[in-house]
């Protein structure tokens, strides 16, 4: 627990001096009145929401994807991962604190999409099932730092992985309909799209937002969470190999 | 040709090859397909789906078609961020104290993108194109490679001056290059028509190539036979071209004047 | 404080790197034993690439032993991983490892937490850390705006904010000035008197003869002896180097001969343009050179103390002891 609040502070303390990190906050917004561009101008108010959540979704996963996923490379160059290593306290638990402060600041981008919305267009989304969406942000997120927890390891791991960090945005914009929902997508893709949590994420949190009664609402959370949690799993198992190797060998990845 | 005129196009040509090299240091053949081409793809199958989602097959081949253009602009600005590499690579007090002008090493440094986005966009706008109904014959395709390779121009001229102002504070680099590129997208045509923004956005949005060249390749893919339309076509493409030559002449006047500045204030270093 | 154990037991410790292809790799330590007593300060002198960090990163658990036992505190760093983790405290030389957007206090205060360390206890340990360290002033300022010196002193708050029974100092004093290595030799008499025990690596003779309780010599992972402190002082002055320059040319070859005979010179030379180079190899006949040669009319005299490559090339000469087995 102390490794998670000592991670968890010392995140927040650094993000708030390194504003480079959080660049994709400022692109969210704009990236909301392109998406509303679209709707409103084909006359489509009711998917308003659709347009509002896409982006807070996308900086979402984004953020999680440069940043989250840089956490333990930055220790590995900052010269400190091994100081790490060799303290009492358990690496996974500092890491994991340090993508909690992460993904948590990230959720910003919801409240910038809403803001945006409306100055620009005079637009306000109601939140028709608040609890819903409460429950559902907050198991996103959860989901999210689990994902992240992946990304952070195997970018260590293996750095031919990290070279194509730049392409594991889009391709699970689409899977995750994260605009788009799974439904309308081709047969053939959903099995794919039912394994990023994305997808059941957008899905709970549009509906949220409409005025129907959200359908099986703990069981959809459920597998967001225990997608996160297997995210957070497999990231500290990795997590682990990647230590083992840096003490196996003295370096830390595989070329 | 004239002297004064063969200098720099001399030194264009050197800086390219620099540039060719350096992009080869980052990307290999795998991953430049593998990992960036295939995300420009993704990306545009992202914003071609919406058309879906609004039940719109016509908005499903303008969102294509807007989204595959628009990266040859993208891929022009990331000049933005490798001018910087002068700075940064500590090499630009040398070049500064070189006799010849400046303003020829920065235009050809960054060139090595334009091949590249020539690359992606076509690949984009001839491969996917099927997928989203849109098909070229072969005379619509040449003059859409011809107005892909005008906006790369033109955009690159755009991007020098931007390029140019980010040399002073070259943390700005990746803000400058992302706020950019966004609102690009957001008003030169590629997801709404001009005409759905209020009037001064659709004026700033002239005074981008892109916005030009993009309507150049919309009115290309309505009409199967590029005779009728051509006159449309050239003219759109035309403008591109010019905006861009204005942007260039700000480039070098800009980039003259910060190098004769940045003498006289000492902030030329030899590492940002 | 005191541990019943020794501090320090290494037992034919071996740890080789493989390289990149099938290469049989390079042992960076080679069947090492070494026992250090709790609460002594003891140095590990050698060059670079010795071994001396491979060691210390094993004793920390930062590493793997490839053959070998090594245990600290009494605990083996292999299988009781967490117990020594608890017990030591590393310092690593060079500038890397603080993060120098943060302010000195929240380095301290977020690695006083890696040590299990929380509320109120922490906020006191990194007080009375920054104070030690004199860096109370800049405490709120961030580290990227501190000098070498100043971020070298955070390095080793660091590495003590555990409060270790055992610490680990590798080159510590690498580029400090003068001033600051003479306050840190003061800062090591510290830790020696809190009853902790401390292996300093280092490639400065003079910084292990001044702050060492026994010295062990160490070059390509192989230990070749421990000595008490007098000895290296004894080798400094024994093998040392007198250089003399702006000799006339027609009496260089007479002042050669005459060099040669005073008791204790090793080997004469004449160096260019204008030069000799007198080597000795016995305790404080290098005054006696530098009196031959002044009598002499021969002003432009220098002394050099040995390196420790020259030193080890006599050691290791004068004892027959293999480099390699």
């Amino acid at each position: 627990m102390n490794a998670l609040a000592a991670g968890f502070t010392f995140e927040v303390r650094l993000l708030r001096r390194s504003f480079d990190e959080m660049m994709v906050l400022v692109t969210a917004p704009l990236m909301t009145l392109i998406f509303l561009s679209i709707t409103e101008h084909a006359g489509r108010t009711d998917l308003a929401p659709y347009a509002v959540l896409a982006p807070a979704l996308i900086a979402l996963w984004t953020i999680a994807l440069f940043t989250s996923g840089e956490i333990i490379e930055r220790e590995r160059q900052n010269g400190s991962l091994e100081p790490l290593v060799a303290t009492p306290v358990a690496i996974g638990g500092v890491i994991t604190g340090q993508i909690l402060a992460v993904t948590l600041l990230s959720l910003v981008g919801f409240a910038e999409s809403w803001l945006a919305a409306w100055a620009v267009f005079g637009i306000v989304v109601p939140i028709v099932h608040p609890t819903a969406f409460a429950a559902a942000l907050v198991a996103t997120a959860f989901a999210m730092a689990g994902t992240a927890s992946v990304m952070s390891s195997v970018f260590v791991l293996s750095r031919s992985v990290r070279a194509y960090q730049n392409s594991l945005s889009y391709p699970f914009f689409v899977l995750g309909g994260v605009m788009v929902p799974v439904a309308l997508l081709p047969e053939w893709i959903e099995p794919l799209s039912r394994v990023v949590f994305l997808s059941w994420s957008a899905d709970v949190l549009r509906d949220s937002l409409t005025p129907e009664p959200v359908t099986s609402l703990v069981a959809r959370l459920g597998v967001i969470l225990a997608l996160g949690a297997t995210g957070f799993l497999v990231g500290l198992v990795l997590l682990r190999r990647a230590v083992d190797r840096l003490r196996r060998t003295g370096t830390i990845g595989f070329a | 040709m004239p002297r004064h005129l063969l200098a720099p196009l001399r030194i264009i040509r050197y800086s390219a090859a620099n540039a060719w090299a350096d992009m080869w240091v980052m990307f290999t053949p795998a991953s430049w397909t593998f990992g960036y081409l295939s995300r420009l793809l993704t990306q545009v199958i992202f914003f071609a789906l919406i058309g879906v989602l609004l039940d719109s097959p016509d908005l499903v081949r303008f969102l294509f078609i807007g989204n595959a253009v628009v990266f040859m602009a993208f891929e022009a600005f990331i000049s933005v961020a490798t001018t910087t590499w002068e700075r940064r690579q500590g090499t630009l007090p040398l070049l500064v104290a070189a006799p010849l002008p400046l303003w020829p090493v920065f235009v050809g440094r960054s060139v090595q993108w334009l091949p590249t986005g020539l690359l992606s966009s076509s690949a984009a706008l001839f491969v996917l194109g099927p997928v989203f109904g849109v098909t070229w014959r072969l005379p619509q395709a040449f003059a859409v490679f011809g107005a892909l390779v005008v906006i790369g121009a033109s955009m690159y001229c755009m991007a020098l001056v931007f390029g140019a102002l980010v040399l002073a504070a070259t943390e700005m680099r990746n803000v400058v290059y992302n706020v950019a590129t966004t609102v690009m997208m957001m008003i030169c045509g590629v997801m709404v028509p001009l005409t759905f923004w209020p009037h001064w956005v659709g004026a700033v949005a002239n005074a981008v190539p892109l916005t030009h060249g993009l309507a150049a390749i919309r009115t290309l893919a309505e009409s199967p036979a590029v005779g009728p339309v051509a006159r449309e076509v050239v003219t759109d493409l035309m403008v591109a071209l010019g905006i861009g030559a204005v942007w260039l002449i700000a480039a070098a006047v800009l980039l003259e004047r910060l190098a004769g500045l940045g003498r006289r204030s000492g902030s030329i270093d030899f590492a940002a | 404080m005191r541990m019943a154990e020794d501090a320090v037991e290494v037992r034919r410790l071996r740890r080789v790197f493989r390289g990149r292809r099938k290469s049989p790799g390079v042992a960076a330590l080679d069947s090492v034993d070494l026992v250090i007593p709790a609460g002594e300060v003891h140095g590990l002198l050698g060059p670079n690439g010795a071994g001396k960090t491979t060691l210390c990163k094993i004793l920390a658990t930062v590493l793997l032993p490839t053959s070998g036992h090594a245990s600290v505190g009494g605990h083996d760093v292999v299988r009781e991983t967490a117990a020594v983790r608890r017990i030591i405290g590393i310092v690593f030389g060079g500038e890397r490892g603080l993060y120098t957007r943060l302010t000195a206090r929240q380095n301290l205060e977020f690695w006083a937490a890696m040590y299990g360390l929380r509320g109120r206890t922490l906020r006191l340990r990194v007080d009375a850390m920054l104070s030690q360290i004199g860096l109370t002033e800049r405490a709120d300022d961030r580290v990227e705006g501190f000098s070498r010196g100043m971020k070298q002193r955070l390095h080793l708050a660091r590495g003590l904010i555990g409060d270790p029974q055992v610490v680990l100092l590798d080159e510590p004093t690498t580029g400090m000035d003068p001033v600051a290595a003479r306050e840190f030799r003061t800062l090591v008499g510290e830790l020696r008197d809190d009853g902790r025990t401390v292996l300093l690596t280092t490639h400065d003779m003079a910084e292990a003869e001044a702050v060492c309780d026994r010295v062990t010599l160490i070059d390509n992972g192989r230990l070749l002896a421990t000595e008490r402190p007098a000895a290296l002082s004894s080798w400094i002055s024994t093998y040392s180097r007198v250089d003399a320059r702006d000799v006339p040319a027609e009496r260089v070859p007479q002042l050669i001969c005459e060099l040669r005979d005073i008791p204790g010179v090793a080997g004469v030379r004449a160096i260019q343009p204008s030069g000799i180079r007198v080597e000795t190899d016995v305790a404080d006949a290098a005054p006696q050179v530098i009196r031959h040669l002044l009598d002499s009319g021969i002003n432009s005299v220098a002394t050099s103390t040995p390196d420790l490559e020259e030193v080890y090339l006599h050691i290791i000469g004068e004892r027959g002891l293999r480099v390699s087995r």
